[in-house]
C-alpha cells in the first residue's frame, strides 16, 4: 500500500505529491541563553522514531501548504493524532 | 525599435484557418473541421497573475474579491480567480483585455512562464479521468473550483468550469488547466492522444469565447 496523505487544503492524495519536511520538534527554542550546541542539537538531531511520530510536509505537486500530519514510520502509513496520556 | 514576437509553446501540429496578432501573440481564432466536440483550446495569450499576500482574502484584484476558502474559484466579468491556499491566488484573464499589472507587489504576471488549455465539449471531463487522478467533476463542489495537482504527471493548476452540459450530459462539461511551459509538447501530445478515441480536436479561440459567454450567461 502506497502512502497517501492528507492536505488540509486538497484532501487526500498521492504521498509521491509530497514533501517531506522532517520530524516536527516543537517551536524554535529562545535566543536567550542558546548554546552552540543547544542549537545544533535543535537543528540537526532527530529522535527517529519507531512508530508514531509527528512530521512537517510539503503539498509540492499540488496547493503548496505545509502543514503538520502523523505518520507511522513502520507501517509508513499516516494515521491520526494519537492520544495524550498524562 | 525591435519588434517584439511571443510564441505560445503549444503546437497541435495542424495550421489554424484563422489568426491575428494580440498583444503580440498570434492567436488561433479557428480551425478547419473542429467537429463537434470536444475541443482543445489554446489560450496561452490570456494573461494570468499570480497574486501572494498574507491578507489575500482582503484584496481586490481587478476588482473582484478573492474566494475566502483555498480551492474555491470566482468567475465574473470574464475574471477568473481562483485561492490557491492561505496566502496565494491566481488570477486568469480569460476576457478579451486585461488592465495593466497594478503596483502592488504581490502580483506578479505568469503569462509566459505558464501555458494555458481548455478542454471543454462532449466527453471532456472522461479524456480528465484518463489523465488525472483528480477528481475533475468532484459532485461535492460546485463549478468553478480548483484542483491543484498532477494531470499527466505534471503539477497542474486545474479549474473546472462547467461538471455537465446543459443537457445533462454527464462528463460534458469543461476546464482549463495550467502548468509550467517546458511541459507544453508531452501535455498536448499525452491531452489529444488520450482523446482520440472521443474525436478531440484542437479548436481556435472563437469556440472557446462562445462556451465561455454560455457559462456567463
Amino acid at each position: 500500500m502506497a502512502l497517501t496523505l492528507t492536505c488540509p487544503v486538497c484532501g487526500k492524495r498521492n504521498g509521491y505529491e509530497f514533501r517531506y519536511g522532517g520530524e516536527d520538534k516543537g517551536p524554535r527554542p529562545a535566543e536567550e541563553g542558546m548554546t552552540p550546541s543547544a542549537w545544533c542539537d535543535y537543528v540537526h538531531m532527530n529522535k527517529c522514531t519507531a512508530g508514531v511520530q509527528k512530521e512537517w510536509w510539503f503539498h509540492r505537486d499540488g496547493c503548496g501548504a505545509w502543514f503538520t500530519t502523523y505518520r507511522d514510520t513502520v507501517a509508513n502509513l499516516e494515521v491520526d493524532a494519537p492520544e495524550v496520556t498524562e | 525599435m525591435a519588434e517584439i514576437r511571443r510564441e505560445s509553446p503549444v503546437d497541435f501540429g495542424v495550421r489554424s484557418l484563422e489568426t491575428e496578432v494580440r498583444s503580440d501573440w498570434p492567436v488561433a481564432l479557428a480551425y478547419d473541421a473542429e467537429g463537434d466536440g470536444p475541443w482543445v483550446v489554446d489560450l496561452s495569450h490570456k494573461t494570468r497573475w499570480d497574486l501572494q499576500d498574507g491578507q489575500v482574502g482582503e484584496l481586490t484584484p481587478a476588482g473582484q474579491s478573492v474566494p475566502a476558502t483555498p480551492g474555491m474559484s470566482v468567475l465574473a466579468d470574464g475574471i477568473l480567480i481562483n485561492r490557491m491556499n492561505r496566502t496565494q491566488t491566481s488570477i486568469y484573464h480569460l476576457g478579451s483585455d486585461a488592465p495593466d499589472l497594478p503596483d502592488h507587489p504581490g502580483f506578479t504576471d505568469v503569462t509566459e512562464a505558464t501555458i494555458f488549455l481548455a478542454l471543454f465539449g462532449p466527453h471532456a471531463l472522461h479524456i480528465a479521468e484518463k489523465l488525472s487522478n483528480l477528481d475533475l467533476g468532484d459532485p461535492n463542489k460546485e463549478a468553478p473550483f480548483l484542483l491543484q495537482g498532477p494531470f499527466c504527471h505534471v503539477p497542474c493548476q486545474i479549474v473546472t468550469l462547467e461538471k455537465d452540459a446543459e443537457d445533462g450530459t454527464n462528463g460534458a462539461g469543461g476546464f482549463v488547466l495550467t502548468c509550467s511551459r517546458g511541459y507544453a509538447q508531452s501535455m498536448v501530445h499525452a491531452i489529444l492522444d488520450a482523446g482520440a478515441e472521443f474525436g478531440l480536436r484542437p479548436a481556435g479561440e472563437q469556440r472557446f469565447a462562445q462556451w465561455l459567454a454560455a457559462l456567463s450567461s
